[in-house]
């Protein structure tokens, strides 16, 4: 039981990961990027190729490059008046199918790994490495500084501000536009960190992105969008499902009780708004 | 124009392009891909673009409309006729339910519900076991008769479109289509009118997902062979990024959209960088034209009616999709 609960929440820290820059640009937009997991290949594999200490740096900054492109995608969408959120919804599709075949000519399809530990920790019988260790504590700082920035900032007020009230913000002297393009840097900058552990975890391919995307949606949409705490713990109660169901259940079975999971909590979430907090 | 029109257009296009093709065979199976891409995409249409429910399942329900026509005929030996309105229904069926579960939640969770649906039909259908074949699939569905060949499969997938077309026509100029409307315009306002919200939406996501089945029944006949991946997420994204291309508001915008990209993916050069050129354009498209190719069209020219119209209710604003 204790080890498949550990495992769980191995897994589950790098699906909160991704959740976490999801919930900040819900947030702060209103609206989601699908490409973040591609962010995070492009941030992994950079990371890759350049290796070292300026490798990680080298790669959060091309995470954070690609997520201003999308940033720029948002305003021209923005300026059109007629789009509503599920239009940038789908040019990040587009921008993630870009971002993949991008990774796909420049690298190829062979997965990109790195392991910079060779002894593992042993926790109740469990062997974790101690990237596991690294992952969870860059996520609990990424997550202070997330909320730092939003509730203790007047940055993160006006970001606040112009989601839940656009023309209230812009009335009020707050440059929504570009609080929007700061928000989707932002969340560049938290996949790009994202990738970089994810390269040192578990390794990544130039496929993977949109599976990053969607498990981190699914993770940060079950409590609730609208806190980063929330998302991050839907991350862990996701990877502790998937763990047990794993551990306990037939093979064929385990794989669909985490999606049944998220199923029944959304549908719950449309009876009741209580669990969610409000609609997300 | 009026859309009046819409099943005439398809009908001689498609004869026109059968014409030029003659019986090229690479040319025929690209036409008819084409085509039963045109059924997903109409079938996102209807729910998306007429009905504001963004659903990622439509795959799923085409996985569905396979996988009924494929088991019953290889299992049981069924004719394919017979096995077509059970394709149709058993998807509608199961979409009946699942659209009173989802329709009450916000647009964007909708879209991951049914995204989660879609997910757990593929899982399913991989631990069938011998009913669905598992990870295999099912092969040796048969032709749709004897004498098949792709000139005559082609011409029934695009017929099958321009019935669809015809009868999408038909609910979108009737009390119904008013309803659906009014419904993704502004829900409360349907109810004061006396609409049942819930039912219509339904409707919608059941006559979608109805739709889709019909594509899946195609395709499972064109090719002979079915895996649980032939119709998964990838293909439902790229179904709505078709009918959204085209224009998922007007009603020949899904056809459109579907001829559109799967051109221009086929004579984009290079393989792997193929994605980039893809990518790109979608968002080019997205920047330029969001409501869709037909609806940029439509915007720029509008017709006699609509002009009058506007300037009828210069106050009233303007929402594509609220």
């Amino acid at each position: 039981m204790i080890d498949f609960i550990i495992l769980g929440i191995v897994v589950g820290i790098s699906y909160g990961l991704l959740a976490l820059p999801l919930s900040l640009l819900f947030i702060a937009t209103g609206t989601v990027d699908f490409a973040l997991g591609a962010y995070a290949v492009v941030a992994g594999l950079v990371c890759f190729l350049v290796g070292g200490e300026l490798g990680i740096a080298a790669g959060v900054l091309s995470a954070t490059l690609a997520a201003g492109i999308v940033g720029v995608i948002s305003r021209l969408l923005d300026h059109k008046r007629r789009a509503d959120h599920l239009t940038l919804v789908l040019a990040s599709f587009g921008f993630a199918i870009f971002l993949e075949s991008l990774v796909l000519s420049t690298y190829g399809e062979q997965p990109f790994v790195r392991h910079s530990f060779v002894d593992y920790w042993d926790i109740a019988g469990v062997r974790v490495s101690p990237q596991a260790g690294i992952d969870l504590a860059a996520a609990l700082v990424v997550l202070s500084a997330t909320f730092a920035l939003l509730y203790a900032t007047p940055v993160g007020r006006m970001m606040r501000a112009s989601a839940i009230n656009p023309l209230g913000a812009i009335l009020t002297g707050i440059p929504v536009q570009w609080m929007r393009a700061l928000t989707f840097v932002f969340a560049g900058l938290l996949a790009g960190v994202a990738g970089v552990l994810y390269l040192y975890t578990s390794g990544l391919s130039y496929s993977s992105g949109m599976h990053l995307a969607l498990s981190g949606f699914g993770a940060a949409i079950i409590f609730g969008l609208k806190s980063p705490l929330r998302a991050f713990l839907g991350g862990i109660a996701i990877g502790l499902v998937e763990a047990l169901s794993n551990g306990y259940l037939p093979s064929h079975v385990a794989t669909v009780v985490p999606l049944i999971f998220i199923f029944i909590v959304l549908i719950l979430q449309g009876t009741s708004r209580t669990l969610s907090g409000g609609r997300a | 124009m009026s859309e009046k029109w819409s099943p005439l257009i398809v009908l001689v296009l498609a004869g026109v392009a059968a014409i030029l093709m003659g019986s090229g065979a690479a040319w025929l199976s690209t036409s008819t891909l084409i085509a039963i891409y045109s059924l997903l995409a109409l079938s996102v249409g209807l729910t998306y673009g007429q009905g504001g429910i963004l659903s990622v399942a439509q795959g799923a329900f085409a996985s569905i409309g396979a996988y009924t026509t494929g088991i019953l005929t290889t299992r049981y030996g069924i004719s394919p006729f017979f096995t077509l309105p059970i394709a149709v229904l058993l998807p509608m069926i199961i979409a009946f339910p699942v659209a009173r579960l989802v329709s009450p939640l916000s647009p964007l969770v909708l879209a991951i519900a049914t995204l989660m649906f879609a997910t757990i039909v593929e899982i399913l259908l991989r631990s069938g076991g011998d009913l669905t074949g598992g990870f295999l699939g099912l092969s040796g569905i048969p032709p749709l008769f004897a004498a098949q060949t792709p000139v005559t499969f082609n011409l029934i997938a695009w017929l099958a479109v321009v019935v669809v077309v015809f009868l999408y026509t038909n609910l979108m100029n009737s009390a119904w289509g008013r309803a659906i409307n009014t419904v993704r315009h502004d829900s409360v306002r349907a109810v004061a009118d006396g609409t049942n919200v819930a039912r219509i939406q339904s409707l919608i996501f059941g006559l979608g997902a109805g739709i889709a089945g019909l594509a899946g029944w195609l395709y499972a006949h064109q090719l002979s062979f079915i895996s649980p991946d032939l119709f998964g997420i990838p293909v439902s994204i790229n179904a709505i990024l078709m009918a959204v291309v085209g224009g998922a508001g007007v009603i020949l915008g899904p056809v459109l959209g579907a001829v559109t990209l799967s051109l221009f993916y086929e004579f984009l050069p290079g393989q792997e960088a193929r994605g980039m050129f893809y990518g790109a354009a979608l968002i080019l498209t997205l920047v330029v034209a969001p409501s869709g190719l037909l609806g940029f069209v439509r915007r720029r020219r509008p017709s006699k009616r609509s002009q009058s119209l506007k300037s009828a209710s210069v106050l009233v604003s303007e929402k594509a999709f609220p």
